[in-house]
């Protein structure tokens, strides 16, 4: 292992590892047997590396394995936005970094050649006129630098007034303390306040799923795309079977699930002509479809802005993510669950129901007693949740009969597997 | 704009922080820096970096290593940071932290900046109705005096009233705020001594405070949250066991991914899942596992245990014998 190297140069390989070790935690060296044992042990080692305090091992009976121990209520921040900081780079990289924009601090403008000199006068580092320019080039297409032409000069200058801002502005230092933990691109903030040296002490997140920050780079051309209103091809490996497919779709709107973290693209399918939702970590890459010129482009956005409407009328008959029941049937079905709740002792139930029934219509038919009735296109989705209210439900019925049945009969197991019996 | 990229790696941070001292610093020091900064093997890759001069930042006297920076490093910030800061404007709760000449002056800065994302780009289909109020001017103070006084150290008078419409009136340490993305609030992670040099956790919604006010009287930073949180957490963890049918592993194991947990295989498809928990968070705990159906089975503690089977009693109970019968589907 006299090779191994700390830092990565591509990210979507470690980030199943990560994944697997994560969501898992359980996995030995002999369950991955897509790679060879060698990757395995190198990948291992490098997450052991990358977020040593949380790496648990165990001794399984087959072999040893290790998982990460992160419990979200004891952490100010998510450990694995360590992994986004492993690229790898060369020498010159980041020496350049530092030079060059030590250099250029002073906000005056340079071209490449005055760059080069000073890099030799002033730090004692001689470095080839196209290197420089190269990297001055790059930091200028990611936004550290701004580049001018004067004829057929270009100048490259540095302007740190939003940084020194930031850094003199304790609420918004406080704000992206926060905004790392609570909200989407976490990772962003973080690097952020890092580099503005003011980590997050004060702000805890309660239903936190870390996990789901290995998604964003996924999330980022997805955005893109959204805000260029254009079709996208997207790679899938499935949850379930593992095989890769590609599907070319219209990119539309993020939905978020608050109580597992998970993230799913909704997005119109030409070819089905209907709306789909896909697993963003089921995603494994985004490549942009590109309009021919600018009348294809105004039409798909006259295109894009009617599916955006009629998935916002949609949206009222949705539980969470599904657009058609288990037999693909696109209608809606009509649920109602009568429940009981005890008053005003157990008003706190009927506040759950309100809180959390979104469409739904809740109706007192008598006392103690609720209805809650809601027309959804797949009532499959809503059983998880209708369990939570185990103990009070007096019926449930549903347009989709297979529902109901799954429901009774789920419950008939549980009395068997608890041995719960009439008393 | 690459999320993936150099310029945030974490050697450039452990690097940055060494080279902006400007006093001369052994080789010792570089090494303490990379261990408290860097990752567990960086050591071996930037150190013989820095002695054999491939990166040559520092000048070297002797044993040495004097910075070649000129002035205190400011990295400026990135388009993908700005794009980023410039979405966060656009979210309601950034008035709890900004004054509005500071938002103002911000969206001035940021006037040419596409941002990263809009709100509508995003839906939180099963968010809870009923969010904080953050437009509400006395909310705002109440954040921001916590806030405060969560960061200088200071106890706070808090005048709360509880769910249960019981009016509560205590000093507390504000440990954490605690922001709950189900339910689009903010609590409070108060400390409260109980006598006897303890501390008792307690969780303040603060949608729910009458009066906040700061006291003179300042605690020791050392206090440690996480100890009194781990304290509180049962001797016996929630044991689940998992049968991996209709992707319920897989399930369980991201639902649960919030919770402290320790998961092993104990036969051919089953799994065993522990999961560490206190009292404020067993009724929620309760209600996830329940979510869930048959597809995981509760073997511990008895206490969750008996919590669970006492629901279902009651749900038999109530539930007529002719309803509970599973309904035929018709052919």
């Amino acid at each position: 292992m006299s090779d191994f190297q700390e830092l990565i140069g591509s990210f979507p390989k470690t980030r199943e590892y990560i994944r697997d070790f994560f969501v898992y935690g359980f996995k030995t060296r002999n369950d991955f047997t897509q790679k060879s044992p060698r990757t395995y042990d190198n990948e291992r080692r490098r997450l052991e590396c990358w977020l040593a305090p949380y790496v648990r091992k165990d001794h399984a009976s087959d072999g040893s394995n290790i998982s990460l121990a992160i419990d979200s209520n004891l952490l100010d921040t998510n450990p694995l936005f360590g992994v986004w900081k492993t690229k790898s780079f060369t020498d010159n990289d980041i020496v350049l970094h530092f030079l060059i924009l030590d250099l250029l601090q002073d906000g005056a403008k340079r071209t490449a050649e005055e760059i080069t000199d000073s890099l030799l006068t002033n730090y004692e580092s001689l470095f080839d006129i196209q290197i420089v320019r190269r990297k001055c080039n790059a930091y200028t297409k990611e936004g550290l630098l701004q580049k001018e032409k004067n004829g057929k000069t270009v100048f490259f200058s540095l302007d740190n007034t939003l940084a020194v801002w930031i850094k003199a502005n304790e609420n918004v230092l406080d704000a992206l303390a926060f905004y790392q933990m609570a909200e989407v691109f976490g990772i962003v903030g973080n690097e952020l306040s890092e580099q503005l040296d003011h980590p997050n002490r004060s702000f805890r997140v309660k239903h936190n799923f870390f996990v789901h920050t290995l998604e964003d780079e996924i999330l980022l051309a997805l955005l893109d795309a959204m805000r260029r209103k254009s079709a996208v091809e997207l790679t899938i490996k499935g949850v379930k079977n593992k095989t890769v497919v590609t599907a070319s779709c219209i990119p539309l709107q993020i939905f978020v699930s608050t109580r597992s973290g998970r993230r799913f693209l909704c997005a119109y399918s030409r070819r089905k002509r209907r709306f789909t939702c896909f697993r963003l970590d089921s995603i494994k890459h985004v490549a942009a479809l590109k309009q021919t010129d600018s009348s294809e482009q105004s039409e798909d956005a006259a295109e894009y802005d009617r599916l955006l409407y009629k998935l916002s009328q949609n949206r009222t008959k949705l539980w969470g993510v599904s657009f058609q029941n288990d037999e693909g049937k696109h209608f809606t079905d009509r649920l109602t669950m009568t429940i009981q709740i005890l008053e005003p002792d157990e008003n706190y139930v009927l506040t759950r129901l309100k809180q959390e029934g979104r469409n739904g219509m809740i109706t007192q038919t008598a006392p103690n007693t609720y209805q809650y009735e809601v027309e959804t296109f797949d009532c499959n989705e809503l059983l998880p949740w209708i369990r939570t209210f185990t103990g009070r439900i007096l019926s449930l019925s549903c347009s989709d009969q297979s529902v109901e049945r799954r429901f009774y009969e789920d419950l008939q197991t549980m009395y068997q597997m608890y041995q719960v019996t009439e008393v | 704009m690459e999320l993936f990229s150099e310029i945030y790696s974490c050697y450039y941070q452990v690097l940055r922080h060494l080279l902006s001292r400007r006093d001369a610093v052994t080789i010792q020091e570089i090494c303490t820096g990379i261990a408290d900064e860097g990752f567990e093997e960086s050591m071996l890759s930037i150190i013989p970096k820095l002695k054999d001069g491939s990166w040559n930042l520092f000048g070297r006297d002797k044993d040495l290593y004097l910075s070649r920076l000129t002035q205190t490093f400011l990295q400026p910030l990135s388009g993908l940071q700005k794009s980023y800061l410039k979405a966060l404007l656009s979210d309601p709760r950034i008035g709890l932290f900004l004054e509005p000449e500071q938002k103002t002056c911000l969206e001035h800065m940021l006037s040419d900046i596409t941002p990263l994302w809009k709100p509508e780009h995003f839906c939180y289909y099963d968010r809870f109705a009923g969010s904080d109020p953050y437009q509400d001017e006395t909310y705002r103070n109440h954040f921001r005096l916590l806030l405060q006084a969560q960061k200088n150290n200071q106890y706070v008078d808090i005048d709360y009233t509880s769910p249960n419409g019981r009016r509560v009136h205590h000093h507390y340490i504000p440990a954490r705020l605690e922001y709950s993305v189900k339910n689009d609030k903010f609590r409070l992670l108060a400390l409260k001594h109980t006598g006897r040099q303890k501390m008792r956790l307690e969780i303040l919604n603060i949608s729910r405070m009458q009066s906040v006010r700061l006291l003179g009287k300042t605690f020791a930073p050392e206090t440690d949250l996480n100890a009194v949180i781990r304290n509180s957490y049962y001797k016996e963890p929630l044991k689940l066991h998992i049968v991996n049918k209709r992707n319920a592993l897989e399930r369980a194991m991201l639902h649960f991914a919030n919770y402290e947990k320790n998961t092993s295989r104990i036969g051919e498809n089953t799994y065993e899942c522990l999961i560490y928990y206190n009292q404020t968070m067993e009724t929620e705990l309760l209600i996830e596992v329940m979510s869930f159906g048959p597809m995981v089975t509760v073997v511990g503690n008895e206490k969750f245990l008996g919590l669970l089977k006492a629901r279902l009693q009651k749900q038999m109970r109530i539930t007529p014998r002719e309803i509970q019968e599973t309904p035929a589907l018709p052919q």
